[in-house]
């Protein structure tokens, strides 16, 4: 039997349309807007003003706190304004905005596309260029890479995963860098196990990219044989099922292990990165390459199989700029996600500017994405089956109804990964993520308040 | 952009929607519904034709004039309640007393509870019990079938000269024609109960299209079967053997078409099973030692009553706790 999560989840149609378009390299635009909120935790603070002359990068942010990131510059010229702009969402965040002017990178980085496999012995050191590199998770997340690297005292990692699932639907991008940068993610793998103090590692993919799967174990064997330090390191197919790529459902399926609520995975030794963020790791170490770059989908039903693509993008350029190079915006789109459809952002504002995190400008027509008339609940049971986390959401939107938080809470509705499994399988098209993300957010401010009265 | 929709994840939807949920137990129906029809002809033609039109007409003059909701009979539910309701009846039954009881299912075991998802008990069961208590003599009546079809094939599995595959079974050859019978045609029930094969299609149907989980339904027939199996081995004079109990008496139609319904049976898997055994073994009770000799119905509705508190004691089983 395949391994996949024990409980719950749900098998939307895939849709990889795009998974055959190669990774193309996105030309530079003449300015880009560099967000300096692109990761979980405080934002970082400008290091540079208006005026100032930077280079492909450059540190532009610093961080402002334990759980933060440097922020780098993706391109080289002048820095034209520091201040507030709309993200995604419509919300006012602080951008560096810079004027493109060349291509002139800072001194150290090799840009050469010579594979490094061999692996720096101070983990320290790599460490500190994890962090100086600005990586952060670049599964969703986007925490900051080197804090989970570096396991709390007493704790210890028995197990690094790295999730290629990919399992939200017509995501490609983390596909094609396995096909394409195979061995770059394994050397990553390699290094982040060291680090952990070599425990094993799992790279788990879904079986529905058995090319994926099968160019991972030929680069994986290839650097067995050529290089030190990949021992302990194998490649494993995941059923399909969504969200396989959940970071406790990804531990459950590999570890047949469950984090606790309110734990962390490194609780049950578990330390979880994607494989993107594996690439960024090897980019940092092996060739002090800051991440300012990034791979993103161009997808959906509506765009013609010419239009579909997979782009190496810096970090900043406008996604409407991303849009029209790849031919404009289809008619049909009703809605525009910014990472998968079902726990993706609706594009408010395709002005906003890409992030480290971005993945996918997902267009989906009207008929896809409106959702049915609300109608009563029929107990069907649906939404309880479809939870990974084993909740019963028709239990918690009526609770949350009713505000009856104690209730909530012994349901376990802090619990709640927010993966939208409930809401996209009830019949009654009851909106119950909607009603349970807004009550989860009190319960759990309910609990951090106990925690620091007592 | 500003035509751009923003709307909170997820962004996708599953298209089963309670309308095409109800619709595949409509579907599932049909053999049932095909069979009775062609074994009893016009009047379960007018049985089923009666109990399904007031059963819609009901609930749309409730939700327009009573409730003054939004009308509801887009989502098929009030079919399911008009067929298994005719399904439960005697052809014979006269079309008032058909009528009477779609009143009670729909206008009161619905519609004062709040409509669909709110009952507490299964709307055509609660129409034909009361049928049963008010109405004794119709709904004894069981008929002898005046169908479109009759005297070919009934007279064939009827007969007493047994059929070709008998003779192969040799000592126990009568015997086994019954049961042949019964999973067939088993005449002289009401329509529901007429061939388990066609209700075992709809079953079938049921699990394929993923609308229902078939731990309740097997738990009430394995609970038959073994209560009937342990008193018919201590005395197999006194007591019917289990293939007779899970084959006869409405128990396939109960425990395949309403222990299933959604909103009355339990949310939990290990909820859904002790609702499951519940039934069984009332259901058995009643017919070894109580009046009446069915009663699936009844167990049924007892147990739907039990339903919150199996909510309550079964939950899901969470991640990490
Ligand atoms: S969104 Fe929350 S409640 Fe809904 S299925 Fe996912 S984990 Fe369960
Ligand atoms: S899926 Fe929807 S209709 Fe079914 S039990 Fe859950 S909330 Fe109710």
């Amino acid at each position: 039997m395949m391994k996949t999560f024990s409980i719950g989840g749900i098998h939307p149609s895939d849709k990889k349309i795009s998974k055959d378009c190669k990774i193309e390299v996105l030309p530079v635009p003449s300015k880009v807007f560099i967000s300096v909120a692109q990761h979980l935790g405080a934002p970082a603070t400008p290091v540079v003003k208006a005026g100032d002359q930077v280079k492909v990068g450059q540190v532009i942010a610093e961080p402002a706190g334990f759980i933060s990131a440097y922020v780098h510059s993706s391109v080289s010229g002048t820095v034209k304004s520091v201040g507030p702009r709309k993200d995604i969402a419509g919300n006012n965040v602080v951008h560096i905005e810079i004027d493109v002017e060349g291509d002139e990178w800072v001194e150290g980085v090799d840009l050469s596309d010579t594979l490094v496999t061999e692996i720096p012995q101070d983990n320290k050191a790599i460490l500190d260029k994890i962090k100086m590199c600005g990586v952060v998770g670049l599964g969703g997340a986007t925490f900051p890479a080197h804090v989970k690297l570096c396991p709390p005292p007493g704790k210890k990692a028995d197990c690094l995963i790295l999730n290629g699932a990919e399992c939200e639907p017509y995501l490609t991008s983390d596909y094609r860098i396995m096909l394409e940068r195979s061995k770059e993610i394994v050397i990553g793998a390699a290094i982040m196990k060291q680090v952990l103090g070599g425990c094993p590692a799992v790279i788990g993919i879904e079986e529905n990219k058995p090319e994926a799967i099968k160019a991972m174990k030929a680069a994986l064997a290839e650097l067995q044989a050529a290089a030190k330090g990949y021992e302990g390191i194998s490649v494993m197919s995941l059923k399909k099922k969504y969200p396989q790529g959940g970071e406790k459902q990804l531990i459950d399926a590999v570890m047949k292990r469950q984090v606790k609520s309110m734990g962390l995975p490194i609780d049950v030794g578990a330390v979880v990165q994607n494989v993107a963020t594996s690439l960024a790791v090897y980019e940092a170490v092996q060739k002090n390459k800051p991440l300012i770059t990034n791979t993103l989908t161009v997808t959906g039903d509506c765009l013609p199989l010419e239009k579909q693509h997979n782009y190496l993008f810096r970090i900043g350029m406008p996604l409407s700029y991303i849009a029209e190079y790849a031919g404009g915006v289809p008619e049909e789109a009703a809605k525009i996600i910014s990472g998968g459809p079902m726990m993706g952002k609706a594009i408010a504002n395709l002005d906003a500017t890409t992030v480290k995190g971005s993945s996918s400008l997902l267009y989906l027509t009207a008929e896809q994405t409106v959702r049915g008339v609300e109608s009563a609940c029929i107990r069907c049971g649906k939404c309880a089956e479809a939870c990974p986390m084993g909740l019963e959401p028709f239990l918690l939107q009526k609770y949350a109804r009713n505000s009856m938080m104690d209730e909530l809470e012994e349901n376990a509705i802090q619990d709640c990964i927010e993966c939208g499994c409930c809401l996209y399988s009830c019949p009654a098209n009851i909106p119950l993520l909607d009603i349970i993300r807004i009550a989860k957010g009190d319960v759990i401010k309910i609990i951090r308040g106990r925690a620091i009265k007592n | 952009m500003d035509k751009l929709i923003v709307s909170p994840s997820p962004h996708l939807h599953t298209k089963t929607s309670t309308k095409s949920l109800m619709r595949d137990v409509v579907i599932a129906l049909i053999p049932a519904v095909v069979v009775s029809v062609l074994f009893y002809g016009w009047s379960e033609l007018l049985v089923l034709g009666v109990s399904v039109a007031s059963c819609l007409l009901l609930e749309y003059l409730i939700t327009k004039y009573l409730l003054k909701t939004s009308c509801t009979l887009g989502d098929w539910s009030a079919v399911i309640t008009g067929v298994l309701l005719a399904l439960n009846l005697p052809a014979t039954t006269p079309w008032w007393v058909v009528f009477i009881g779609a009143v009670v299912a729909i206008g009161i075991a619905k519609m004062t509870f709040g409509g669909l998802g709110q009952n507490l008990f299964n709307p055509a069961l609660v129409g034909r019990v009361f049928l049963l208590i008010s109405f004794p003599t119709y709904m004894t009546d069981w008929a002898k079938p005046q169908g479109f079809i009759t005297n070919s094939i009934v007279d064939a599995y009827s007969g007493a000269t047994p059929l070709g595959i008998a003779k192969g079974l040799g000592p126990q050859g009568v015997e086994a024609m019954d049961y042949l019978n019964m999973l067939f045609l088993n005449i002289g029930g009401s329509a529901g109960e007429l061939s388990a094969i066609a209700l075992l299609l709809g079953f079938a149907y049921l699990l394929i299209r993923k609308v229902i989980k078939p731990y309740i339904t097997l738990s009430i027939i394995g609970t038959v079967a073994v209560f009937s199996g342990i008193f018919y081995l201590a005395n197999p004079a006194e007591y019917t053997d289990p293939l007779f109990n899970i084959l006869s008496g409405g128990l396939l139609l109960g425990a395949i078409f309403m222990a299933t319904d959604y909103v009355t049976s339990p949310m939990s898997k290990w909820g859904g099973v002790v609702f499951g055994v519940g039934i069984g073994v009332i259901t058995m009770l009643i017919r070894y030692f109580g009046a009446y000799p069915e009663g699936v119905s009844f167990a049924i509705l007892i147990m739907n009553s039990v339903v919150p508190l199996l909510n309550k004691w079964f939950h899901t089983k969470k991640y990490g706790r």
